[in-house]
């Protein structure tokens, strides 16, 4: 339809949703930011798709990221959900894993109260030893029994987890066979993540059916209010799209949505400008997110904590700490520090003047001059530097500093924290991360790159066009991909090669299955295979890249490789391919545009602004879309929604497509 | 040197600790034996040059505490001066701020241009090293030699690499040298790692100020230790404990505190506890000193920075030849993770009436330990060592929780499926063993019942599980929780097994262990 002519790419966050519209025959390119409303997020999404004035039926692909539904299921606003797992076990998600992570704090409950409460878990007679033999079959009468129970206990979505059922999956296809149009909802762990260990493979497919009626329901909505079929996608953790029919079986893959979205755009640029080690810097209101990219793709995880609870899929390993641009800062007798605590969108910081009266470490920036005191994001909020003075000022007082000096120690402080979670990213790749490129975006992300580099031995950064709505714009620049993980547990000694090929075989057709269905050609269609190996008494796997016919000699000798330098030793052990982890892929072909950050700016300005303890000196204001070569620190670099701080030392030129490169200037 | 930016000292007080819990991570990702990899049982640490711990991860309170002994202790017998860039130090014997023999330790010292700065310190518990019974746990071991190979301190690596004849040596001595061959890689790859941070701090900071931090490091913890005991009230406070046994047929044995509060100093005198038994039920005196140092941490109330300047305040006295200080000769596998929480609870008892809303009731204070040990053919070993928590002691503004281990104790359990896929064993049943909380204004937790049966023709089993005679304590007029019960299933009978013994299995035998509730918090309500 001629008509369709615009692609549009959203993240939908918990205070703002950013959106971002390309013509991709004209490469016009918009962007706006509307407030999220968690209460009607279809309606907010429409609401965004008019700020950038594209009516519903000019869109041709509209492909969204959201954590919407995960956050619902931290928050506890849960449906009726039930655990079905075999008779003994039933109790899996209480009893979970027994360590804690406060050592020392005995007022802090020590595990996250279960998923699924007792009263809604069933314990099923059936079992299966290690290798899938049964060991006690699964009888007609217990799933008649199961059936009514579900029915009396009026569940609404039900996941069904049985010991071993990575290893063979026939009792949980019966019973999730049986309970078609018993239960609205039903998931189960062999689909979900069919990997030993039962409490993790449990408590992920319980997230899975908890999500299911919340994400069934949102995504209905969505097709028909936007009725564009195919061309409606959603971003998964992995970092791809995906379609909706897919996601609405494993609403789980939307868990890390937007970061990954971000990370994803990353990824892409990493190819296009060509650094081979970039660093993510995504620094929001209330967490950082960093995630590690080598040669242009992403570091995958298997397993992030949600709310206490283990999630268990392949993810893009981004790692989020609880500083962000709202975090508190306090001073306790042990020293200074950073969060957790947020002042939130409300009231926000105190510099936001609306009622803030604790320190951030926008207060901190608040006071260093880096924040326009005239406007400031999106010409809504005015900055009140005096309110931030007073509220740093009893800190100060106390260490026997100056106001602006305690400001300049709160920003080192916090990227002491930033620091460590860019180590914690490298160090678990055996990555050296100061050779790395930072890649910095988000609302705080390029305000505090450079301290941060400075910090850490970095020496590039990059501040993308759009970096206020990467995550929108990774959404629409980045691959359609599907990603199929399971157990195989295969030893490298007297291989079984026709197995494995059938296996990958199999797993290959599952990932490549929601893109053919999406009308994508197979030969457009690349598939990536990776082994996730281990020395056979080794529990965890490192992943090793590999190519199909199988070269048996190179993938143990890739692994030997990696394990060295991931811990610096290998021996001589036998391994193991523990898991295949089988991504089918057809890159983006959607390039990367100039966009329209639509804010006027009048002349060139200037403030004071403090970057050392050499105190405040007069910087150069520029608005971001009248540079042009190279513009020396100290400056600040300003658009509609962010700020670049280019201290003494940095120097900043922009590429034509509007991202900015800052290295330090010639001494 | 000018001031030291408070800003610099807080920055690597991050650095610290995340080298610390990078430590421990590339030991969890990288070892052998399922107690590393899936329970967690090791902790790592980052000391300062003179052995003072500075950094900790998010490990074993009970291993941390006794680390910051560990150093010191070995500087005394293997001086600084003969040490050089790249050696690393292995030892387990308990005079060097030692615990029980299963914990072996590798200390790496760390050196910037030439100048020793820091030490790398990894502990990780082995699960066999040596002895009489598999395990290396065993419940009537009359001294140390019974129980498992002693390593003095022992050159492991330098620059040249592994040192062989030594590593040899040690694995000639164990029932599963390929596990413990890949355990012991991990712990100086992870000792290694930590290396390349503290150097890297060193070069981004100074050298200088990098040592004058984790000095300041140290002091800080001292003042907000000492603001923390001047909070308290002054006076004398005295509270006992006991173990269910000293071993097999034995009384209870007493563990008694007397606590001296005077302004911001505390003398923590446990010279009142019971003399040393025959069993492997004594412990050392730095094991008694960190149960001291977490109940102390407790009794602040702060949730301060751990380090060994948080001690400078506490004076902590043991007997010669009591259970806390019985000579390094006694037999003291147990007694690591047995009597040092019996020190806590007594701690807890003293204080009862004084802070009660910075406590909670008794719970799963013991490794809840079973330890199944399956002979190969190749007359080789299969060793699994699973703890079993219990409920949480109730608080005073909350029930406790189901199913958790509590103070000195932070390891996992192994999953069903991992157990049942690396040993003869079929886990039966797993679940919370409902109403075993003890009654009160709050509730304790309840605890857990977990059952194996035996599938190879036999099996050596190993119990080490406190709080079976005597049950988790209420506190203000809470109840007490249901004791830990264990029973053996054979042919059809059930007996009642002993909570510290030694025993022989069969194919078929079923080992049920029902973790302990925790005490309740407050008189219940007269409903109830």
């Amino acid at each position: 339809m001629t008509t369709r002519l615009w692609d549009i790419g959203t993240d939908i966050g918990g205070t703002f949703t950013d959106i971002i519209a390309v013509r991709p025959d004209t490469n016009e390119t918009r962007i706006a930011k509307v407030p999220s409303r968690p209460d009607a997020p279809v309606t907010a999404m429409l609401e965004a798709l008019a700020a950038v004035g594209v009516a519903p039926e000019a869109v041709r692909r509209f492909v969204h990221g959201t954590t919407r539904v995960t956050n619902a299921l931290v928050e506890e606003r849960l449906p009726r959900v039930a655990l079905v797992a075999t008779a003994g076990f039933e109790d899996v998600l209480e009893i979970a894993r027994y360590r804690r992570e406060e050592l020392y704090r005995l007022d802090i409950r020590p595990k996250a109260l279960p998923l699924v409460p007792a009263s809604l878990c069933f314990g099923i007679r059936e079992r299966l030893d290690p290798t899938g033999k049964v060991v006690e079959a699964l009888a007609k009468a217990e799933v008649e029994r199961l059936k009514a129970w579900l029915v009396a206990n009026a569940v609404e979505s039900v996941a069904i987890c049985l010991l071993h059922s990575y290893a063979n999956p026939a009792h949980e296809k019966e019973i999730g066979a049986a309970l078609e149009g018993v239960v609205p909802h039903v998931c189960v762990s062999h689909e979900i993540n069919p990997e030993a260990r039962e409490y993790e493979r449990a408590s992920s497919t319980a997230f899975n059916a908890a999500a299911m009626p919340i994400a069934v329901e949102y995504l209905t909505e969505l097709e028909r209010r936007l009725p564009i079929g195919a061309g409606l996608q959603v971003f998964h953790s992995a970092g791809a799209m995906v379609p909706v029919p897919a996601v609405k079986r494993r609403p789980l893959v939307m868990a890390m949505s937007g970061p990954a979205a971000g990370v994803s755009a990353s990824a892409r640029m990493a190819r296009t400008l060509d650094r081979p080690r970039v660093l993510t810097f995504d620094m929001g209101g209330t967490t950082t997110d960093v995630c590690l990219i080598v040669d242009g793709a992403a570091e995958m995880t298997d397993t992030r904590m949600m709310g206490g609870r283990p999630l268990r899929q392949p993810m893009l390993a981004v790692h989020s700490i609880g500083a962000g641009g709202g975090s508190i800062v306090t001073l306790g007798p042990g020293g200074l520090a950073v969060g957790p605590k947020s002042a939130g969108s409300m009231p926000g910081p105190a510099c936001y003047g609306r009622g803030g009266d604790r320190p951030t470490i926008t207060d901190a920036n608040a006071v260093l001059g880096y924040l326009d005191p005239e406007a400031r994001l999106g010409d809504t909020i005015q900055i009140d530097v005096e309110a931030a003075r007073r509220v740093i000022a009893p800190i100060a007082a106390e260490l026997g500093f100056g106001i602006t000096e305690t400001a300049m120690g709160i920003i080192k402080v916090a990227g002491a924290a930033m620091a460590r979670a860019l180590r914690r990213v490298t160090v678990e790749r055996g990555v050296d991360g100061r050779d790395c490129t930072l890649l910095a975006f988000g609302g705080g992300g390029p305000m505090h790159a450079a301290g941060l580099a400075d910090m850490y031995g970095l020496s590039e950064i990059i501040v993308p066009a759009a970096s206020s709505a990467f995550s929108a714009l990774g959404c629409l620049t980045a691959d359609f991909s599907f990603l199929q993980q399971g157990t195989v547990r295969m030893p490298l000694a007297n291989f079984p090669h026709a197995a494995f090929a059938a296996r990958v075989a199999e797993l290959s057709g599952e990932a490549t299955g929601p893109l053919l269905a999406n009308g994508i050609a197979r030969e457009e269609i690349t598939v990536e295979h990776v082994a996730l190996m281990r020395y056979s008494a080794q529990s965890d796997s490192i992943p090793v890249p590999f190519t199909m016919p199988l070269d048996q000699a190179r993938l143990e000798a890739d692994f030997h490789r990696r394990h060295r330098d991931l811990f610096g030793y290998a021996t001589e052990e036998a391994c193991v391919i523990e898991a295949l982890r089988i991504q089918a892929r057809k890159p983006s072909s959607v390039p990367f545009s100039r966009p329209d950050v639509g804010r006027a700016q009048g002349t060139a300005r200037s403030r004071l602004c403090v970057f050392d303890a050499s105190g405040a000196v007069e910087t150069a204001i520029v608005p971001r879309e009248t540079m042009s070569g190279v513009t020396f620190g100290p400056a600040i670099i300003e658009d509609a929604w962010s700020t670049v701080v280019v201290p003494p030392g940095w120097q900043v030129r922009p590429d034509d497509l509007g991202n900015l490169f800052m290295t330090r200037s010639a001494a | 040197m000018s001031t030291l930016d408070p800003f610099v000292v807080e920055v690597i007080r991050h650095g610290l600790s995340a080298a610390a819990e990078e430590m421990s991570l590339v030991m969890t990702r990288s070892a052998r034996s399922p107690l590393l990899r899936e329970a967690g049982d090791l902790s790592s640490a980052i000391m300062d040059a003179a052995g003072g711990l500075v950094g900790q991860g998010r490990d074993i309170p009970i291993h941390l505490g006794a680390m910051c002994y560990t150093v010191p202790e070995l500087l005394k017998v293997y001086p600084a001066a003969t040490m050089r860039e790249g050696d690393a130090i292995v030892y387990n014997v308990g005079a060097l701020g030692g615990n029980h023999l299963n914990d072996v330790k590798v200390a790496r010292p760390v050196f910037v241009d030439g100048r020793l700065v820091a030490f790398a310190l990894s502990l990780a518990h082995w699960p066999d090293v040596g002895g009489t019974w598999p395990g290396s746990y065993l419940a009537n071991a009359v001294d140390t030699f019974q129980e498992a190979i002693r390593i003095p301190p022992l050159l492991i690596a330098n620059t040249d690499g592994v040192n062989r004849p030594v590593l040899d040596f040690i694995l000639a001595n164990v029932r599963d040298p390929v596990s413990c061959e890949g355990d012991l890689l991990a712990q100086l790859a992870a000792t290694s790692a930590a290396e390349r941070r503290i150097r890297e701090m060193c070069a981004q900071h100074g050298t200088d100020t990098f040592i004058a931090a984790m000095a300041r490091l140290h002091d800080l913890s001292e003042a907000e230790m000492r603001a923390a005991i001047a909070d308290l009230p002054d006076g004398t406070y005295e509270g006992d404990d006991f173990l269910d046994d000293g071993g097999p047929d034995a009384a209870p044995s007493r563990i008694h505190v007397r606590i001296e509060i005077r302004g911001d100093e505390a003398t923590f005198d446990l010279s009142g506890s019971a003399d040393r038994v025959a069993t492997f039920c004594n412990t050392t005196p730095f094991i008694a000193r960190s149960a001291v140092v977490y109940a102390a941490r407790i009794l602040s109330g702060r949730d301060m920075q751990q380090n060994a300047g948080a001690l400078r305040p506490l004076t902590i006295i043991t007997r010669p030849g009591s259970i806390l200080e019985p000579g390094w000769k006694a037999a003291v596998a147990a007694g690591n993770h047995e009597t040092s929480m019996r020190v806590v609870d007594a701690v807890f008892r003293a204080m009862e009436n004084v802070i009660p809303e910075r406590l909670s009731a008794g719970g799963p204070a013991t490794s809840g330990l079973l330890a199944f040990a399956e002979p190969l053919p190749d007359e080789s070993w299969r060793m699994l060592y699973e703890v079993h928590g219990g409920g949480e002691g109730a608080r005073h503004d909350r029930d406790g929780a189901p199913a958790t281990r509590v103070h000195l104790a932070n390891t996992s359990n192994t999953p069903a499926e991992v157990i049942e896929a690396n040993y003869a064993i079929r886990v039966e049943r797993q679940s919370i063993r409902r109403g075993a909380g003890g009654k009160g204004r709050y509730v304790g937790g309840d605890g857990i019942v977990r059952s194996y049966r035996v599938l190879a023709p036999s099996m050596w089993l190993t119990t080490c599980v406190e709080r079976t005679k005597i049950p988790p304590y209420g506190l203000q007029g809470g109840e007490a929780g249901a004791p830990y019960v264990i029973t053996l299933e054979r042919d059809g009978v059930v007996s009642a097994l002993p909570g510290k013994a030694n025993l022989l299995l069969e194919a078929g035998d079923l080992v049920t262990i029902e973790g302990c509730g925790g005490g309740g918090f407050g008189a219940p309500p007269p409903s109830s």
